[in-house]
């Protein structure tokens, strides 16, 4: 009997810590485990008996990349707990806060991260004297991403300005269209960019696993529905209602809680290549012709091409921010983005908005003078644990099946793992 | 001539949101410039090459919370001339740092059965310079990444600037913004380290401290600021747990009050 083990310890270019296990015996698969090594830092625990105001500050901390979107999370939690209705500017706003960590986590997971896979290289640096012209575009790609980040929130990671029911200052009238040309400039690029991951191949093989994406009627949600969808269970269900649809459990190898399907226990994909399988038909022009011209269409059940799907989202995410920025400008008022008046209550709620990587939720329960009492924050890697565990598991016995090698299994589950572009280090919080 | 030799620098991250790394690698502009002048040998978060055993400067991340960590850190230091420690975690223990009080009743309300074994043994968060001695800092939350080059130059090229200890209340007035205690607000640049030019003050937001007390800082007295504006001092209080719960000079002035 012959037991071969494939292990990847300290798995490279992803936030935060893992390793993978896999056993093989005779020649067939016996076992896969991401193991999640990162330290606990108890944030749920932590924000207890704090004020509401500091929520939104304190949780932005579980994760540098995509703090724009817990900040906007934890915001709506708390605001439908206060029945706040935001203003329209304040809602432009933080969708661009959105789309500008979509940019820039897209550009940065796509480039530092995924890249060096395709040409052979350890990391991103040696691309700069490869293909310069290509390194000096990704890079702008990503700098537009912080700038729009910068300009709205204040900072690019950890955004100032967004508070509950507002913003505390606004950018200038110019900014926003100094913005807008910008990003102009930048879609054709994006639009390579789509082609050039679709370039790459890839091993072809589809998870078994649901996916969750937030819909809206006609729309392309990041931040503005609170409808959930179970796109293979055709399961939908209100943000509010998470804990009757979604199921966390514990397991040893893991820091970071798993998730499953509470109805029929199926691991889940959340991710931008499940937000184009919901919502497809309301791409950006462009982008619907950049995924269609990848071949990038629903069902796309192979986790591989969500490198394709975030490039597709960079068109995306360029050509409606240029039409946020435009409209910003034209209607421009100062002071209209200012908190708008709210009443503190008690009450409980779920946020959730499509962070970079996939659906994330902050649980937020208040006592009447606005001290938390309860916090139960949900990351997208959280919910991607248990199935990218099982797509290593399809992944792996195929490749087996072919009888490749060990180093080309190894390198082909470190590249899955990558394309999902795992935030360890606050799936585990 | 000698070709001269870049010095050897690895980058970990420890218990964090990895922001502060995030912070450097998104100068876009310059990071090739500071990159290029670097024999970066280690940096897991953007290359898959292991450690090597020698290397010359360590720049940490993150705070210290479990006993592996600990341990790393001590071998860190026994292996690099210089320690940089970035970031708020890395130099008050940060946001993680609040989970040091009550820490075993922490744990319990966030795993009722129990923390994985793969997040190792929890201790009580720490800052890296709790646990080893640090050479250099980078405060705030997240760095500002040309104060990052300033402690860089300084670190390997020597440098006569010693880092700021005074408060973050005189920079308002220089930049003459007003100031939230009129409002009816907390803000805690009157007790927080100076560095920053007051960056989320300039855009409207009070100062939650994030680059930790200023050891000229007067509790005592800002406590009187905070009655004579007729704001809570429990609020005031709360607030500092943020970024300073594992400070002694917090911690005795906690202490004083509980006892009185």
């Amino acid at each position: 009997m012959a037991i071969t083990k494939i292990n990847v310890d300290h798995i490279a270019r992803i936030e935060g810590h893992g390793n993978v296990h896999l056993v093989i015996k005779d020649g067939k698969l016996e076992s896969v485990e991401m193991n999640v090594v990162e330290a606990v830092r108890f944030f749920e625990a932590m924000v207890a008996g704090r004020s509401f105001r500091e929520s939104s500050y304190v949780c932005s901390r579980v994760c540098g990349i995509c703090s724009p979107t817990h900040v906007v999370t934890d915001l709506q939690a708390i605001e439908r707990i206060f029945d706040v209705e935001v203003s329209e500017r304040t809602k432009l706003l933080r969708q661009l806060l959105i789309y500008g960590s979509y940019l820039q986590n897209h550009a940065s997971h796509l480039f530092v991260f995924a890249v060096p896979d395709f040409i052979g290289q350890p990391s991103v640096f040696p691309l700069a004297d490869i293909d310069p012209a290509l390194f000096e575009q990704a890079l702008g790609l990503k700098r537009l991403g912080n700038d729009l980040c910068t300009v709205v929130g204040g900072r690019s990671i950890h955004p100032i300005t967004a508070v509950v029911g507002g913003f505390t200052s606004e950018p200038a009238r110019d900014e926003y269209l100094r913005l807008a040309d910008a990003m102009e400039a930048q879609i054709p690029f994006a639009e390579a960019v789509v082609d050039l991951f679709n370039s790459f191949a890839v091993t072809e093989f589809e998870t078994r696993g649901d996916l969750l994406a937030t819909v809206e009627p006609g729309g392309y949600p990041v931040q503005s529905s609170n409808t959930l969808r179970f796109l293979q269970a055709g399961e939908e269900f209100d943000s509010n209602d998470r804990d009757e649809h979604i199921q966390e459990y514990k397991v040893e190898h893991s820091g970071a809680y798993f998730s499953k399907v509470k109805s029929s226990g199926r691991n889940y994909m959340t991710s931008a290549l499940t937000r184009i399988n919901a919502s497809w038909d309301n791409l950006s022009k462009r982008a619907k012709i950049a995924a269609a011209k990848a071949g990038l269409r629903p069902p796309e059940l192979n986790p591989m091409r969500n490198n394709v799907a975030q490039a597709v989202e960079l068109v995306d995410a360029l050509e409606r921010c240029i039409g946020y920025c435009r409209e910003l400008a034209a209607t421009y008022e100062p002071g209209a983005s200012l908190p708008v008046p709210y009443e503190v209550k008690a009450g409980r709620a779920i946020g959730v908005t499509e962070a970079p990587r996939g659906v994330a939720f902050h649980g937020m329960e208040l006592d009447d003078e606005g001290r938390i009492v309860r916090a139960s924050i949900m990351t997208p890697t959280c919910q991607n644990l248990a199935n990218i565990e099982d797509d290593i598991r399809v992944l792996a016995s195929k490749l087996l099946a072919e009888g490749v090698s060990e180093d080309f299994i190894r390198l082909e589950v470190e590249k899955l793992i990558r394309a999902y572009d795992p935030c360890l280090s606050c799936s585990v919080h | 001539m000698e070709e001269k030799k870049n010095p050897r620098v690895v980058v970990f991250g420890l218990a964090s949101c990895f922001g502060c790394q995030l912070q450097i690698t998104n100068q876009e502009d310059h990071l090739m410039e500071v990159v290029g002048q670097l024999d970066i040998v280690h940096w897991q978060m953007t290359s898959s090459v292991p450690c090597p055993e020698e290397y010359d400067v360590a720049v940490i991340e993150g705070a210290v919370v479990n006993e592996e960590a600990a341990e790393l850190v001590r071998d860190i230091r026994s292996k690099a001339a210089v320690v940089i420690a970035i970031g708020a975690c890395a130099t008050t223990a940060g946001i993680p740092g609040m989970a040091a009080a009550d820490h075993v009743g922490k744990q319990a309300i966030q795993y009722p059965d129990g923390v994985p074994e793969a997040s190792g043994v929890p201790i009580p968060p720490r800052a890296v310079s709790d646990v080893v001695d640090v050479d250099y800092e980078v405060r705030c939350c997240p760095i500002d990444f040309w104060e990052f080059v300033d402690v860089l130059e300084a670190a390997l090229l020597g440098s006569n600037r010693r880092p700021f200890t005074r408060t973050m209340c005189g920079d308002c007035k220089r930049n003459e913004t007003s100031c939230f205690y009129n409002k009816g607000q907390i803000c805690l640049g009157l007790v927080t380290t100076a560095g920053c030019h007051a960056r989320c003050v300039n855009l409207g937001r009070p100062c939650n401290g994030c680059r930790g007390l200023s050891p000229d800082a007067s509790l005592e007295g800002a406590r009187l600021a905070v009655e004579r504006y007729g704001l809570s001092v429990a609020d005031f209080d709360k607030a500092l747990e943020m970024f300073n719960q594992t400070n002694p000079m917090y911690q005795e002035y906690i202490a004083a009050h509980r006892e009185g």
